[in-house]
């Protein structure tokens, strides 16, 4: 006798998940930009909540760039996970540990020339909904995900 | 990222188009300085072309800022695209710079 098979809920179904891998180049943005908008798209965001997905995830691959791997080549994974109103990115290096998390930013700091780095970290906060990192074997795993529309800070 | 420069008796207007990100700020701090060399001081940005400004392209604008500022110039904005007004918003450097809706309106208020 044939058994149906179960079907899984629908978000299940509509869930995608899709990954490129960049080299350490900031020349990469541009790719990595284009991939979110892509999969921001795909989730039905409107285009100014997908920006601001590009712009949040482009800093934090930035600073991987930058203070990660700091001018050594290494390559960087970029994970999106779609559903219907959600974009989880996860964005996976093998620099030395750094966690974005707890790194300190004070919004209300008067503006140095040499803090304006860690404004970059700001704007992922202010833009995503959830942020996690965790330090998996040689891996740093940051995840970011948005699930609200983004309409101004 | 493209600049185009126009040049009025007391006002630099520099209006940018395009990617503003770590690959595209140095030219952009490459066109601002050009003007200090010249001994431009009050400067107008027209960033209506703007289609993405990171942190990167965010620091050449407070620099410059400071720059002028020391010279009792000014640094300002004008015509504000969506993305380039959500990326100053977010980086929460909104409050340094006076920003007008018109260039017009920036140019007059030096």
């Amino acid at each position: 006798m044939r058994t149906a098979k179960p079907l899984s809920p629908p978000s299940e179904r509509r869930r995608a998940r899709r990954r490129i891998t960049v080299r350490a180049d900031r020349a990469r943005l541009v790719r990595v930009c284009q991939f979110v908008g892509a999969s921001a798209a795909a989730t039905g965001f409107d285009e100014r909540t997908s920006h601001a997905c590009q712009l949040a995830v482009c800093e934090a691959v930035e600073n991987v760039i930058q203070h990660g791997y700091q001018g050594e080549a290494g390559e960087i994974n970029v994970t999106v996970e779609t559903t219907p109103g959600a974009l989880t990115v996860e964005i996976a290096d093998r620099a030395p540990a750094f966690d974005p998390t707890r790194y300190p930013v004070d919004p209300d700091a008067p503006v140095h020339e040499s803090r304006v780095g860690g404004r970059g970290i700001l704007m992922i906060r202010r833009v995503m909904d959830e942020i996690s990192y965790e330090r998996r074997g040689p891996q740093n795993v940051l995840r970011l995900t948005k699930n609200q529309p983004f309409s101004g800070v | 990222m493209e600049t185009s420069t126009q040049v009025y008796q007391r006002v630099a207007v520099l209006s940018v188009k395009g990617r503003v990100d770590s690959t595209s700020a140095s030219d952009l701090e490459a066109a601002l300085k050009k003007l200090l060399d010249e001994g431009r001081t009050n400067l107008v940005l027209d960033l209506s072309g703007v289609e993405f400004l990171s942190s990167s392209g965010l620091r050449v604008l407070v620099t410059t800022l400071k720059a002028v500022r020391k010279s009792a110039g000014d640094l300002r904005l004008a015509q504000l695209s969506q993305r380039a007004s959500d990326a100053i918003d977010l980086a929460g450097l909104d409050v340094l710079f006076k920003t007008y809706e018109d260039r017009e309106a920036a140019v007059a208020s030096f």
